[in-house]
C-alpha cells in the first residue's frame, strides 16, 4: 500500500514570554518527536487527554501551525520545505472539520456560499459549475437541495456538520484532517455523522487524521491508532492489536478509565487500575518519562 | 416505604415567543436513601429542568410549575416559601454542574467560597468554617489542601475545580445530590475519579444521588435505576441493567445501540451503527401524539394521534403504544 502521509520527528514548540530582557527565551515544547504515517484510504486516530498535543500534532502536519522541526512528507513532498505557491495548490488535497460546528460556519453567509467558497479561493471550474458541484455535495452529505440558501443558525448541530463536511469536500481533497468533529454532538447525532464519515470514506477512498479523545469513537472509525501524553506518542498500532493488548500503561488506564456499558453498578463492578493526578504541565515538564508520576509501574529508571 | 424524594406528575411551562411551552409533561421520579437514579436523553430533553425544579432555581417567570409536586422526605417544594428554599439548598439538597469554572466566583479564593456554604447552613465562626473547608478538600483528595484552599479557581485544573465543586456541595451532608452532568468538561481519567468520589461520598453520608449524563456508559457505571426522557417526559424507567439490556422504549433502544463500543466487536472498520434518524423535535411544535413518532421505526397511526402513557411492563414502565400493543 502506498503512504498518504508520513510524518517524521515532527516537532512543535511555542515561545513563552522572557523572564527578564537578558534572558534566553524560553520555550514550549507542545510536540515532541512525533512520528508516524498514514496509508491511502485509511484513517489514523489520534487520541489523548486535553493538552496531550493531539491538535498541535495534526496541526502542524497540514502547516496550520508552526513546526520547529521534522519532515511532513504528502504523497512524497516535504510539506513543510514547500514554498507558498506549492503549498497553496497542496491544499486542495488537505481538508479539514472542526469540533463546534457553531463557531465553524459563518454566521452571515449563506450555506451554498460557505459550501463554494473553497472552489472560489482555489479557482476551480467556473460559477455554475461550481454551484452544481455543491449541489451534488449537498446531496451526498444528506442535506436537502431547498436548504441551500439558508443561514446556519436554520440547522442543527448535526446537519451543520454535515455543511462542514460538504465545505471539506469541495476540493476533492485526499486527506481529511478530523479535529474532534462528533464532540460536541449528542450521541444519537453522532452516530449519523460516524456513519456518514464512514461511508465517503468507503465511496471516495477517502484517508482521515481523525483526533478525538472518545475512544469508542475511534475504536469504530480509525484502522489505527496513536495514543499521545504530553506532546509524545507514547503507543500506536493497529486498532484491534492496541484495543485488546494495550502495552503502554497510559493507554491500558486510558482504556479502563472510559466508561462502557460492560461495567455495572448492578453487578458489583469496580474500575480496576486507578489513576491519580492530572497530567503534568508542559510548561514544566519532568525529567524523564512524563507519565512516571501517575504509573503504577514506575521505577527508578523511568526517572531518569 | 415512601422514598427520600419523590416527583409527581410534575409540570413545568415556560413562556416564549411561541406562547405557553410545556417543558415538562407529567413527570414522576422517586430516589431513595442511598441509592443513585440515572437521568439520560439527549439535550432538550428536560434532564436538566428537572433537576432545577427540585432545586427551585426555575426562573420565574418565565418558567412556572404548572402542576404536580415535588416532595422532600413528604415536605411539598413547590408550595415551600424562597426563604425555607434558601435553607434547604446547600444543606437538605446540594447540586453539582456542569463547568466548574463558571459555577465558581473568580475573585473569591475557593476555601472562602466552601466555608461561606458551611457559614449559611451551620452556627460555626469563619476560622472554624475554614477549618471545615480544609478538611472537605482533603476529603474529596486534593493534595496539599491548606495551600489549595488559598487558591482561586483559575489556578486549579478542571478537574481540581470539580473536586472543590463536590467539597462546597456535600459541606453539609446532603441527603440529596444532584449531578448535572458532572464529568462532562473532563477527561476520562479524571472523569473516572469523580465518579469514584461520588460514590465514595454516596457510600459515606448515604446520600441519594441524581446523576444527569447523556452518557451510557457513565450510567452502566454510577446508577442503580435509570430514567430516559425524551421531550419533557419520562418514556422509560427501570432498574439500569434491566434498561442496559433489555430496553423497551424505541428511543431507549436506539440511544443504547447508536453508541460505538468500545469493547471487542467483529467486522471491518466501515460497518455501520445504528442511527436515529432526525433531531429531538422543539418543544412549540409537539402535537397531540407521541414526541418521537417522527423518528420511529414502529410508528402506527395511532402514535401521531395520542400521547403515550408510562404503563407497568412488568417492573419496567415504558410510555410506547408499540410496546404496549406488543408489536415490538
Amino acid at each position: 500500500m502506498s503512504k498518504l502521509l508520513e510524518v517524521k520527528d515532527l516537532a512543535v514548540r511555542f515561545a513563552l514570554p522572557k523572564p527578564s530582557f537578558f534572558a534566553e527565551q524560553p520555550y514550549l515544547e507542545a510536540v515532541r518527536q512525533v512520528s508516524f504515517s498514514l496509508e491511502k484510504g485509511r484513517a489514523l486516530g489520534i487520541v489523548g487527554e486535553s493538552g496531550s498535543g493531539k491538535t498541535t500534532t495534526a496541526m502542524a502536519a497540514i502547516r496550520l501551525v508552526q513546526a520547529s522541526g521534522g519532515q511532513v512528507l504528502f504523497e512524497g513532498d516535504d510539506l513543510l520545505q514547500l514554498d507558498d505557491a506549492a503549498m497553496r495548490q497542496r491544499r486542495r488535497d488537505v481538508q479539514l472539520i472542526f469540533q463546534d460546528p457553531y463557531s465553524s460556519l459563518n454566521p452571515r453567509a449563506r450555506v451554498v456560499d460557505i459550501v463554494r467558497e473553497p472552489m472560489d479561493l482555489m479557482e476551480i471550474g467556473d460559477m455554475a459549475s461550481r454551484t452544481a458541484r455543491v449541489r451534488e455535495l449537498f446531496e451526498l452529505v444528506g442535506l436537502r437541495p431547498d436548504q441551500l440558501n439558508l443561514f446556519p443558525h436554520q440547522f442543527s448541530g448535526g446537519q451543520r456538520q454535515r455543511i462542514s463536511i460538504a465545505r471539506a469536500l469541495t476540493t476533492n481533497p485526499k486527506l481529511l484532517v478530523c479535529d474532534e468533529p462528533v464532540s460536541a454532538l449528542d450521541v444519537a447525532i453522532q452516530a449519523q455523522i460516524l456513519n456518514l464519515l464512514a461511508r465517503l470514506k468507503a465511496e471516495l477512498g477517502l484517508s482521515y487524521l481523525f483526533i478525538s479523545h472518545d475512544l469508542g469513537v475511534v475504536r469504530h472509525l480509525c484502522d489505527d491508532v496513536a495514543v499521545m501524553y504530553l506532546g509524545k506518542i507514547v503507543e500506536q498500532g493497529p486498532r484491534d492489536a492496541l484495543f485488546e493488548d494495550p502495552k503502554h500503561p497510559y493507554t491500558q488506564a486510558l482504556l479502563s478509565a472510559a466508561p462502557s456499558l460492560t461495567g455495572r453498578k448492578a453487578q458489583g463492578y469496580v474500575r480496576p487500575a486507578k489513576l491519580l493526578g492530572d497530567p503534568p504541565s508542559p510548561l514544566n515538564p519532568p525529567k524523564g518519562c512524563a507519565f512516571a508520576d501517575r504509573c503504577p509501574l514506575v521505577a527508578a529508571v523511568c526517572r531518569d | 416505604m415512601s422514598s427520600l424524594l419523590e416527583i409527581e406528575d410534575l409540570r413545568v411551562t415556560f413562556n416564549t415567543r411561541y406562547g405557553e411551552v410545556t417543558a415538562l409533561d407529567s413527570v414522576s421520579l422517586q430516589v431513595n436513601e442511598g441509592e443513585t437514579l440515572g437521568v439520560v436523553g439527549e439535550s432538550g430533553c428536560g434532564k436538566s429542568i428537572t433537576a432545577l425544579s427540585v432545586m427551585g432555581l426555575i426562573p420565574m417567570p418565565p418558567g412556572r410549575v404548572a402542576g404536580g409536586a415535588i416532595r422532600l422526605n413528604g415536605e411539598d417544594l413547590t408550595q415551600a416559601s424562597e426563604r425555607r428554599m434558601q435553607a434547604l439548598r446547600g444543606g437538605e439538597m446540594a447540586m453539582i454542574f456542569q463547568e466548574p469554572m463558571t459555577s465558581l466566583n473568580p475573585v473569591f479564593t475557593v476555601g472562602a467560597q466552601i466555608a461561606e456554604a458551611i457559614m449559611l447552613h451551620q452556627n460555626v465562626d469563619r476560622s472554624q468554617a475554614m477549618r471545615r473547608a480544609v478538611a472537605l478538600l482533603d476529603r474529596v483528595g486534593i493534595p496539599s489542601p491548606d495551600q489549595r484552599a488559598r487558591d482561586y479557581p483559575h489556578q486549579l485544573s478542571g478537574g481540581m475545580r470539580q473536586r472543590v465543586m463536590i467539597a462546597m456541595a456535600v459541606s453539609c451532608r446532603p441527603k440529596v445530590l444532584i449531578a448535572d452532568e458532572p464529568t462532562t468538561a473532563l477527561d476520562v481519567t479524571v472523569q473516572a475519579q469523580i465518579f469514584d468520589l461520588l460514590n465514595e461520598i454516596q457510600r459515606e453520608y448515604g446520600s441519594a444521588i441524581i446523576l444527569i449524563t447523556h452518557d451510557m456508559g457513565a450510567i452502566s457505571e454510577m446508577a442503580d435505576r435509570v430514567a430516559v426522557m425524551y421531550a419533557g417526559r419520562v418514556i422509560e424507567e427501570a432498574r439500569a441493567d434491566d434498561v442496559l439490556d433489555f430496553p423497551q422504549h424505541p428511543y431507549a433502544r436506539g440511544l443504547i445501540s447508536c453508541i460505538p463500543a468500545l469493547g471487542k466487536r467483529d467486522g471491518g472498520a466501515t460497518d455501520m451503527l445504528a442511527e436515529i434518524p432526525g433531531v429531538v423535535p422543539p418543544l412549540h411544535l409537539l402535537g397531540a401524539g407521541c414526541a418521537f413518532a417522527d423518528r420511529c421505526a414502529a410508528r402506527a397511526p395511532r402514535c401521531e394521534l395520542e400521547k403515550p402513557h408510562l404503563f407497568a411492563h412488568g417492573h419496567h414502565p415504558v410510555a410506547c403504544h408499540a410496546v404496549e400493543e406488543g408489536r415490538l
